[in-house]
C-alpha cells in the first residue's frame, strides 16, 4: 500500500482517480491513515461516499474489500464461514485432515482484509446493519484482529484503511465513533461540481458541464422531496450529452430530467413552470463561471 | 492497532495545554470530548501543519465532532481556540451564547431561563438536597408561587397538574406509571420477521452449520438436521406528537409516554412539532425519566407555539422519511387538528407518508365535551388520509397507549387502491 508523506499528495493522488477533494477531505483521509484509525463518513446520498473509498484504494495501488451491510448480516457473512458442502464431501470420501483448518475456511471481507498486508476496507451504509452487528464491529475495529477458535488469531499486521459509511438512516453508536475520525460530505459548490464533473467526463464540452451543474446548483435551491447529488449530475450530464446539443434546452432538459429527480412530485414541480426560468439562469450562471 | 504511539513531540505543554482546554470548551457546549478524543486530536496535530487554520481545523473536526448538528457549536468553540482567546466559561457565557449551568447546545434569543432549573426534575424525583435546590435560594417546596407560572411553564409546571381537573397522579408514582407503560408497551410493541434466524423445531431452512457440527457427534453422518427461521423483531414505531398551545394539556403526559415507548428498546423514534419539528428520541432515551423530559423538553423551542401540521410533517417527510425512517413503521400522529397551516400541504404530506409506512393511525386527544361540534379544518383533511382514527384518546390514560398499540398490531390495513395525488385536486 503506498504511504502518502503530504496532504497534498493524497489530494494529487486522488484527483489522478478523477475523485476530487477539498483541502478539508484531504486533511482528514490524510489523518485517518497516518492515525490508522477508521474514518466515519456520512452525508446525503449522491455525494461521493462509496466512491472515496473505491478512489483511495486506486490512488494507493491497493485492493479494495467492500462489505455491504444490510439488515441481518452476521459473522458468518461478515468475517468467516466454514464451508459446510466441502467438509461434508470431505467427510464422505473419508478424508482425515481435520474438519476445522483453513483449508475449509471460508474468508469473508473482514477476515480478508485482515490477512491482506495493506488494503482498503470499506463498510457500507453501516447504518443498515442492526445493533448487533456493529457491537461486534467495535471490536474489529479498535484491535484489528480477530480469534477464530479453530484456527486461531488473524490480523496484527498492518491494519487495513477503513472507511466506515453511513446514511443515518439511524445514529450509530458513541462507542464506535469514538474510535472513529468523521467527516460530513455536503454537496459541493457550483465550482467544485464542474471541475468534479469534468474530470469524470472529460469528453462532454465543458460549456454543457457548467450549464449542467448552475442548473443543478438551482435545483438544490428549492424545496425538493428529494436533492440530486453528485451522482445525479452526472447521469443527467451524460444523458444531455447523448442527445446531443451543446446547451441545456428546455425541451430537452424536461425530457431528461428524470434521471435528475427521483419523484413524482418533485418532477412535476420542476416541470410545471419553472423549468424555462430555471434554465435561463443556469445558462446565464455557466456562462458566469466561464 | 498495534502499540499506542508515544505522545507526540511536537505537542509540547503549551499545546498539551490548550488542547485540554479546548476539549474543555467543546464539553461545555455539549459537545462528546472525552479524553480519548483529545489524545486523537493531539496525535492529529502531529501530522498536520499547525500553523495552517483549515489544517488545524479539519483535524479538530474529524477528532471531535460526530453528528453534522454538532458543527455550528464547535465553529464558534474552535474560532475561540484558534484566535487564542480565553476559553474559560465565563468567557463563553459573556458571549451569550451559553449557560454555564445548562448541558447541551443552546440557541441564543429562545431561552426559557424556568426550564434551565432542575426544579422539575428533582420535584419528580422527589430528591431533596439537589444541585438545583442549591443553586436556587428557595427551597422547592417554596418556589411554588400560584399564579406566576402561565402560558409556556404552564403545561409543564407542578402546580398546573394540581390545578388539573383531571389530576395526575403525584410525581413519584407518575415515573413509576411511565415504567409500567413501557413494560406494557415492550409486550404490546409491534413485530416483523427479520433477517436474522433463529433455531426451530423443523421447517424453515436447513441450517447446515449445526447440522454439520452435530453429525460430528454420529461420526459425520449427518443424522438429525437442523432448521432454521427468521427471527421476530419489534416494528420501528413512530410518535410525531404535537405539542402546540391547542394540545398544551396534554403535552406534558404525552411527553411522559414518548419517553416511555423509547426507553421500552422497542425501536420507538418520537418527534414532536408546533410550528416546526424536533426529534427527541435521542434526549428521550435511558433510564432516568425525569432527566429524559427536562432534556427532551428543553430541546423543543416552539413548545406550546402554533401549529402547523402540514410543514411539520413535510418536514419530516424531507429529513427523515427519506432515510427510510418511516418504512414499514407503524406511524402515530398525535394531534387535535387544529391547523393553521395550509389543508393542501397537510393532505400532500400526509398521503407521502402513508405511502412510505406500514400503518398511519391519528390519535385525537380531544375528550367527548366537544362530541358534536365540527371537527378542526386539519382533522377533517386528515380523516381522509389515515389508516385509522381514534378520538378522545387521553395520552394521561396511559395503560390505554399499550392497549391501543397491540390494537393496531402490525397488519397492513386494506387501504384504497387508487392514486390519491390526482384526487386532491
Amino acid at each position: 500500500m503506498r504511504a502518502f508523506e503530504s496532504i497534498e499528495e493524497l489530494g494529487q493522488a486522488l484527483a489522478d482517480q478523477r475523485y476530487l477533494v477539498d483541502d478539508e477531505l484531504a486533511t482528514v483521509v490524510f489523518l485517518a491513515l497516518r492515525l490508522r484509525k477508521p474514518l466515519l463518513v456520512e452525508g446525503e446520498p449522491g455525494v461521493g461516499k462509496t466512491e472515496l473509498a473505491k478512489a483511495l484504494a486506486a490512488a494507493s495501488e491497493a485492493p479494495l474489500l467492500r462489505l455491504q451491510c444490510y439488515e441481518g448480516i452476521d459473522v458468518a457473512h461478515a468475517l468467516y464461514d466454514w464451508d459446510y458442502p466441502r467438509q461434508l464431501l470431505h467427510l464422505r470420501a473419508g478424508g482425515s485432515s481435520p474438519l476445522y483448518s483453513e483449508q475449509f475456511l471460508l474468508r469473508r471481507p473482514l477476515l480478508e482484509a485482515l490477512s491482506h498486508r495493506g488494503c482498503v476496507l470499506l463498510i457500507d451504509e453501516l447504518d443498515r446493519a442492526d445493533d448487533e452487528f456493529e457491537a461486534f464491529l467495535l471490536e474489529f475495529l479498535s484491535d484489528f484482529q480477530v480469534t477464530i477458535p479453530e484456527v486461531g488469531t488473524v490480523g496484527g499486521g498492518e491494519p487495513p484503511a477503513v472507511i466506515v459509511t453511513s446514511n443515518r438512516t439511524r445514529e450509530l453508536h458513541d462507542a464506535l465513533k469514538r474510535r472513529c475520525m468523521y467527516h460530513w460530505i455536503e454537496h459541493p459548490d457550483l465550482a467544485r461540481e464542474v471541475a468534479i464533473a469534468q474530470a469524470r467526463l472529460p469528453e462532454v464540452p465543458l460549456p454543457l458541464v457548467r450549464q449542467v451543474c448552475a442548473f443543478v446548483q438551482e435545483l438544490r435551491w428549492l424545496d425538493l422531496h428529494r436533492v440530486p447529488g453528485v451522482g445525479e449530475t452526472l447521469d443527467w450530464t451524460r444523458s444531455l450529452a447523448e442527445l446531443g446539443g451543446g446547451e441545456v434546452e428546455p425541451d430537452t432538459a424536461g425530457r431528461t430530467l428524470g434521471s435528475l429527480l427521483k419523484g413524482r412530485d418533485d418532477l412535476e414541480r420542476v416541470r410545471g413552470g419553472e423549468l424555462a426560468s430555471l434554465v435561463e439562469r443556469a445558462r446565464e450562471r455557466g456562462r458566469e463561471v466561464a | 492497532m498495534g502499540a499506542r504511539s508515544p505522545e507526540p513531540s511536537a505537542a509540547d505543554d503549551a499545546v498539551l495545554e490548550s488542547v485540554v482546554r479546548f476539549g474543555r470548551a467543546l464539553r461545555d457546549v455539549g459537545l462528546a470530548a472525552s479524553v480519548d478524543r483529545e489524545l486523537t486530536f493531539c496525535r492529529a496535530l502531529a501530522e498536520v501543519d499547525v500553523r495552517c487554520r483549515e489544517q488545524v481545523g479539519a483535524a479538530a473536526r474529524a477528532s471531535f465532532v460526530s453528528d453534522p448538528g454538532e458543527l455550528t457549536a464547535f465553529e464558534v468553540v474552535f474560532a475561540r481556540f484558534w484566535e487564542g482567546a480565553s476559553l474559560s466559561l465565563e468567557a463563553v457565557a459573556e458571549h451569550g451564547e451559553t449557560d454555564p449551568r445548562m448541558p447541551g447546545p443552546q440557541h441564543g434569543g429562545e431561552s426559557l431561563p424556568q426550564f434551565r432549573r432542575e426544579l422539575t426534575a428533582s420535584r419528580m424525583l422527589g430528591a431533596g438536597e439537589t444541585r438545583a435546590s442549591r443553586e436556587i435560594p428557595s427551597r422547592p417546596g417554596e418556589e411554588l408561587g400560584r399564579g406566576e407560572r402561565r402560558g409556556v411553564l404552564a403545561a409543564w409546571s407542578p402546580v398546573e397538574v394540581e390545578t388539573d381537573r383531571e389530576r395526575l397522579a403525584l410525581a413519584r408514582e407518575e415515573v413509576a406509571a411511565v415504567r409500567r407503560l413501557a413494560e406494557e408497551l415492550r409486550a404490546a410493541a409491534p413485530q416483523r420477521s427479520s433477517r436474522r434466524l433463529k433455531p426451530s423445531r423443523g421447517g424453515g431452512r436447513l441450517d447446515l452449520r449445526r447440522t454439520l457440527r452435530n453429525s460430528l457427534a454420529t461420526d459425520g453422518e449427518a443424522m438429525r438436521p437442523v432448521y432454521a427461521t427468521p427471527s421476530r423483531r419489534p416494528r420501528r414505531l413512530l410518535f410525531l406528537c404535537d405539542v402546540s398551545g391547542s394540545m398544551e394539556r396534554y403535552s406534558r403526559a404525552l411527553l411522559a409516554s414518548l419517553q416511555a415507548s423509547v426507553a421500552a428498546g422497542i425501536r420507538a423514534e418520537a418527534f414532536v412539532f408546533a410550528t416546526r419539528l424536533t426529534r427527541v428520541t435521542g434526549p428521550l432515551a435511558g433510564h432516568d425519566v425525569a432527566g429524559a423530559l427536562e432534556r427532551a423538553r428543553g430541546l423543543v423551542a416552539d413548545w406550546s407555539g402554533g401549529t402547523r401540521i402540514g410543514a411539520a410533517l413535510a418536514d419530516f417527510n424531507a429529513r427523515y422519511a427519506c432515510l427510510g425512517l418511516a418504512r414499514g413503521a407503524v406511524v402515530i400522529v398525535v394531534s387535535d387538528g387544529w391547523d393553521r397551516g395550509d389543508p393542501a400541504v397537510l393532505e400532500r404530506e400526509l398521503e407521502r407518508l402513508r405511502r412510505q409506512c406500514r400503518r398511519l393511525a391519528w390519535l385525537n386527544p380531544r375528550p367527548g365535551e366537544l362530541r358534536g361540534q365540527p371537527l378542526a379544518t386539519g382533522m377533517r383533511v386528515a380523516l381522509r388520509h389515515v389508516d385509522d382514527f381514534v378520538p378522545g384518546h387521553d395520552p394521561r390514560a396511559a395503560g390505554d397507549l399499550a392497549r391501543l398499540i397491540r390494537g393496531l398490531g402490525a397488519g397492513r390495513p386494506r387501504r384504497r387502491q387508487r392514486a390519491v395525488a390526482s384526487e386532491a385536486r
